[in-house]
């Protein structure tokens, strides 16, 4: 059903026809940055250089875009930050990259805590016009340089799941282009909507392959006043993640809670340029809090104080004030960037929260049979760990996709996925059948064919 | 060696937001907490401790929130914390803040070296630390950017003044302002992470409270707040701008088109 033609040379002009000649780009060089995802380069799809970049302005340009890919069977690769690390935003096809950063419009309904935005608006931008107005937008699924359409679009998830769920939990509406050009919009400002099956939540995480996000309609909270970030240092592994369940057992959510030990925090800390400024212990539990009475903060701080001393943890530090929270944060949000180019791929496993433990000694024994390092680290509180297989100089590509595939094995065995958020996108389709399973697979390319009966959107991406 | 840490409890920069049509702050934005130049002062506070013992006070003028800050350096290692609050305190330029910072340093006594951040992040004036010093009548140092040696009687530091440093010798007593980054001899500073046991203890320990009356056997009441202060805060305004004209010039006719542009403007 993908199409497979060749990229047709009048196309240009056509789309100049609908967007302007402005926003049509072929030059090679500004060409390059759409060719390329976060994707670690050794699995890094090969892009098609036979491409041209259209930026629309509006649903209605989209739309018209589309209308012209349809009548000529071109791919389209809807485009958004290109944060994303499996390869989903990368036209691997001659074909059309459609550019949504035009769309850049942002409104915070205050009264309704509501943000209407556009799908070219920055993560980044969002937190600010959120902030502006005291709200805030409680999910941080990382680079901020991410656009909101994409974050939709990959169901985004991030560091602080553990106590805000992944992104569909804030879509109250949204805009969608589907791909035969009809504009659908589903929901808006009001919590409870039940009129109806909500198909918005068909687009949030369909990775582009089933309509592209133009619009969304995102809640927002009063901002959490008081934060603390705590570091528990412990010698031992074990006692870490006994700690961990216990602090969640306790009923209490922190908005985040990390695992990293002292080996991969360092070569952050290295990356950065700064000293990681706990000096005692192997193993840490980074735990951040919010609330929004301080006595409430209080009150887990207590608790987690007791905690960790009775689970043999080190005495743990923590930070109130935003520029050392910061600061912690950015040595333990580097770790990614630090192992990238040493990287032969990046994983983002997840297990159900009990079999975190497990998981980890699983990783240790494929360390022990390769005798290699797999630095693991993440989100311990919801379960998602990334290990990053590194680029180990005597091992062969073939031999280090093995390796990929062992650690997944482990993550599958204990009930878990593959991922947890980066998404299928275009590295990972080999494994969807076997995670998935046929009837998927056929239910996918039923809905793909009825709303894409061209297959013109994002081909090669997440259906096998 | 007794040392005294002046601190100012300011707005969380990350976090207050302005009234840009009032020109004012909005003070219920944001908590206040240590201005980000006397954290460092605090920590160089507790390094000179480590080395020569003694003890560290940590005074703050400042409204009763301003408390917060003083448990924050309480957590840090600070033995004790003074927190000036008074209404006759309001409203105080630098003038009259330094008069009633160094009254309280007075009434405190037995002093042997002041510690304070080069300047606050909301005032940014660098008024105040040399300011207590003149008060007091002790030799000071401003600008520091490394505290090269101390001992029971000197303070050696570097200053930069900006066209060049200066190694500076002061008999203590004395008052030394800290710039950032700072060394402290070979180490550069970094504020330490508060441990959780004691930030937990800081939340119950205490504060004392000093009124305008309480100093008044070391100052003149009317030397403080408003009524002390040789300036006034007529207005705040915001400048905004109106629009941007970029103009592309290129050679040596570039230089008389600037030039004339900006005689046209009245700018030169």
């Amino acid at each position: 059903m993908v199409c497979r033609m060749a990229f047709p040379n009048n196309l240009v002009a056509e789309l100049a026809g609908v967007v302007g000649d402005e926003w049509v780009v072929t030059d090679e060089r500004a060409l390059r940055r759409y060719l390329q995802d976060e994707t670690v380069p050794s699995v890094h799809p090969q892009a098609s250089k036979e491409v041209v970049v259209v930026k629309p302005g509006s649903a209605e340009e989209v739309a018209e875009v589309l209308k012209v890919a349809n009548k000529r069977r071109v791919p389209v690769y809807p485009r958004g930050g290109g944060t994303g690390l499996v390869g989903g935003a990368v036209p691997t096809r001659p074909g059309i990259v459609l550019s949504l950063e035009r769309l850049d419009r942002i409104n915070v309904d205050v009264e309704n805590m509501v943000a209407e935005v556009e799908a070219g608006v920055t993560l980044a931008r969002l937190l600010e016009e959120a902030e502006k107005h005291g709200l805030m937008f409680p999910p941080h699924p990382g680079d901020e340089g991410a656009f909101v359409g994409g974050l939709v679009a990959c169901n985004a998830g991030g560091s602080r799941a553990v106590r805000t769920g992944v992104l569909r939990n804030y879509v109250l509406g949204l805009e969608v282009v589907l791909p035969t050009s009809s504009i659908l919009r589903i929901g808006g400002k009001t919590l409870k909507n039940n009129m109806g099956l909500n198909l918005a939540h068909l687009f949030v995480g369909c990775e582009g392959v089933l309509g592209v996000v133009t619009k969304a309609w995102l809640r927002l909270y009063p901002r959490w006043r008081h934060t603390a970030t705590l570091i528990i240092p412990f010698n031992g592994r074990t006692a870490t993640f006994r700690t961990a369940k216990k602090i969640l057992f306790t009923g209490m959510v922190p908005l985040a809670m990390e695992y990293f030990d002292r080996r991969v925090i360092e070569a952050s800390a290295k990356h950065l340029g700064v000293s990681w400024p706990i000096a005692e212990g192997q193993h840490f539990l980074m735990v951040i809090l919010a609330e929004a009475l301080e006595d409430m903060l209080y009150v887990q701080l207590d608790y987690i104080d007791k905690v960790a001393r009775e689970e043999e943890g080190l005495e743990p530090f923590v930070a109130q004030r935003s520029d050392e929270q910061k600061q912690l944060l950015k040595i333990r949000s580097e770790i990614f960037p630090a192992l990238k180019s040493s990287s032969y791929d990046i994983l983002d496993t997840t297990v159900p929260i009990g079999s975190v433990e497990e998981f980890i000694e699983s990783i240790t024994r494929i360390e022990s049979k390769h005798g290699i390092w797999l630095p693991v680290f993440g989100h311990v509180g919801d379960g998602n760990l990334h290990v990053h297989v590194l680029n180990y100089p005597s091992y062969t590509v073939e031999e280090l996709g093995r390796i990929v595939d062992e650690v997944y094995e482990a993550a599958v065995a204990l009930g878990g996925t593959i991922t947890g958020e980066h998404g299928v996108g275009y590295i990972r389709r080999k494994y969807v059948r076997g995670m998935l399973g046929d009837v998927w697979v056929e239910t996918m390319r039923a809905l793909k064919k009825s709303l894409d009966p061209n297959g013109i959107l994002n081909p090669d991406k997440v259906l096998p | 060696m007794n040392i005294v840490v002046l601190i100012k409890p300011t707005p969380d920069v990350t976090k207050v937001r302005f009234d840009v049509e009032r020109g004012v702050v909005d003070r219920s934005s944001a908590e206040l907490e240590i201005n980000q130049f006397d954290l460092y002062a605090v920590e160089v506070a507790l390094l000179i401790k480590e080395v020569l013992g003694g003890s560290v006070t940590a005074v703050s003028m400042a409204p009763p929130q301003g408390e917060r800050a003083l448990r924050d350096a309480v957590a840090r290692g600070v033995d004790k914390a003074i927190l000036l609050t008074d209404g006759r305190f309001a409203g105080a330029d630098t003038l009259a803040t330094s008069y009633t910072l160094a009254a309280a340093v007075r009434k405190l006594g037995g002093y042997d070296l002041i510690l304070c951040g080069e300047k606050s992040v909301d005032g940014d004036t660098a008024h105040v630390g040399p300011e207590v010093a003149e008060h007091l009548n002790v030799p000071h140092a401003a600008f520091v950017t490394r505290v090269v040696e101390v001992s029971s009687n000197k303070v050696v530091v570097e200053s930069d003044y900006g066209d060049a440093y200066y190694l500076l010798e002061l008999q203590l007593p004395a008052l030394i302002s800290l710039s950032r980054p700072v060394v402290f001899r070979d180490r550069v500073v970094e504020p330490r992470t508060p441990r959780l046991g004691d930030v937990l203890k800081a939340r119950r320990a205490r504060v004392e409270v000093w009124d305008a009356y309480y100093l008044a056997d070391v100052a003149d009441l009317e030397g403080f707040g408003l009524a002390g202060s040789a300036t006034r805060v007529v207005r705040v305004f915001n400048v905004f701008e109106k629009d941007r004209n970029s103009i592309t010039v290129s050679g040596e006719e570039g230089v008389d088109r600037i030039l004339e542009v900006l005689r046209s403007r009245r700018l030169v």
